[in-house]
């Protein structure tokens, strides 16, 4: 059969994906929950979703989709703007470069090398934040927000898993 | 072929190092306030604005149910306070009544020149700071509305922020608690002076008091208008004093159930700014 424009088209939908769910992910992390407390420690989605794809689809999530997609959550939620997309494009590489060590292992594995990242993207943050503002901040958030975000990775991870099957397992 | 490998490692290897020296580039900017990344930044949450203002709704409906749900199971109660509020606040009204007749009469007296009315904006609150080291909120409301850099942010309880960019169709609030905020506050009872800096937490710190300032916990903070950013008057919060003996204020305001703020369009009465014509009236301004 040969390849026709539909085919082409869908071809370039299913490889849009991931970038996508970045994106959602970001829109997501800046709408407000109106939840007490909920606001400052709201899981970092869009660090697991670049982890994720980074290590299962790195040829659809390149350094630059993931720079822009840092910097969208920067500037919409009001950070100094290149934080985010500082440490996004380490987390990606950090992820992509041990890719095979994750691929095809149990999810503890995965889960465990998640909670260095997180822990690592944590610290990243913490610092730069500091050094933006020149004082030392308080770093109990974000301890907080790494830890929820480590806790809720398994149900995230879950859905991405299952996005990924049903989308590229033909491929 | 056999070269394309390492020229592609190679090449990945350098966007990597381009990205974070990008990322470090626009961080250095906006540190140093470059008008074009403010600009770049408002015009990437405008053009989000109405996408955010949609997804923003099932929440606020999600949350609006709860609060109804939550408001029968105590509506006996809830009324029954009401009414005895009422009846407190007539005997209030009354007295401000006579007050208003008597200030206009002793205005009148004295040739006084009152601040002008300021006006106001209706706005919804469309993206909040998931950020764990930024205090602010995005509104649906713009240039195009009347809002402008500077205008204070008020709910119902008090003041929330003040609007530090504006864009076309949306603006951020800098809340009160940011690491950024200053605001020059009046304590209520004593009159003293002081600023209000935020530092990220809940409750912002009471800075520059003077050191004979007689000030104890539950003393209500007002703004005072100094330098014109601010109508003076607007409550603010009450004093908590720490237990390391640090003032606090806790902001009457509850920043995480912050739904809709209006916006004061105070500017011309400040000495410092001077007042400009603003032209046609705001779209959605509601005067209070």
């Amino acid at each position: 059969m040969t390849p026709t424009l539909s085919h082409l088209f869908d071809a370039v939908a299913r490889n849009l994906v991931p970038a996508a769910l970045g994106v959602f992910f970001v829109l997501i992390s800046s709408i407000p929950f109106y939840l007490p407390g909920f606001g400052p420690v709201a899981p970092n989605f869009v660090l697991m979703a670049v982890f994720f794809w980074a290590i299962h689809r790195v040829d659809l999530f390149t350094s630059v989709t993931v720079f822009f997609i840092g910097l969208l959550l920067d500037i919409l939620v009001g950070l100094p703007p290149g934080i985010n997309a500082a440490v996004l494009v380490l987390v990606r590489t950090i992820a992509a470069s041990q890719g095979k060590v994750f691929r095809g292992k149990s999810f503890l594995v995965l889960w465990w090398g998640f909670g260095l990242v997180a822990l690592a993207a944590g610290g990243v943050i913490w610092g730069l934040t500091a050094l933006y503002h020149l004082t030392l901040i308080d770093p109990t958030p974000i301890v907080f927000q790494m830890a929820i975000t480590v806790a809720v990775f398994p149900f995230l991870a879950w859905v991405f898993t299952r996005t990924h099957q049903k989308l590229f397992q033909h491929v | 072929m056999r070269l394309a490998v390492p020229a592609k490692v190679l090449l990945q290897r350098f966007a990597f190092l381009f990205l974070v020296l990008a990322a470090f580039g626009i961080m250095l900017l906006s540190k140093a306030e470059t008008v074009v990344v403010e600009k770049v930044s408002t015009v990437v949450v405008d053009v989000f604005a109405p996408i955010m203002d949609v997804l923003s709704r099932p929440a606020a409906a999600v949350n609006d149910a709860v609060k109804t749900v939550r408001g029968l199971a105590d509506m006996r109660e809830e009324n029954v306070r009401l009414k005895r509020e009422n009846e407190r606040l007539l005997v209030w009204q009354e007295a401000a009544r006579r007050l208003s007749s008597q200030n206009q009469a002793l205005q009148s007296l004295l040739d006084f020149k009152p601040a002008p009315n300021s006006q106001s904006i209706a706005t919804r609150v469309i993206a909040d700071s998931g950020g764990v080291f930024v205090r602010s909120v995005v509104v649906n409301a713009g240039d195009r509305d009347g809002v402008r850099k500077g205008q204070a942010a008020v709910s119902g309880a008090g003041l929330a922020g003040r609007v530090s960019t504006a864009g076309y169709q949306s603006a951020r609030i800098l809340l009160i608690t940011d690491i950024n905020s200053r605001v020059p506050v009046l304590i209520e009872s004593s009159r003293d002076r002081a600023i209000l800096s935020g530092d990220n937490s809940g409750k912002p710190r009471l800075t520059f008091l003077p050191a004979n300032a007689s000030v104890k916990a539950g003393d209500r903070v007002v703004t005072s208008g100094h330098g014109g950013v601010f109508p003076p008057g607007l409550q603010v919060g009450r004093i908590e004093v720490a237990p390391d003996g640090v003032m606090r204020v806790k902001p009457n305001v509850r920043f995480e159930q912050l739904e809709f703020v209006r916006l004061i369009d105070f500017a011309g009465v400040s000495p410092v700014a001077p007042k400009v014509d603003r032209g046609a009236p705001p779209k959605q301004a509601a005067s209070r």
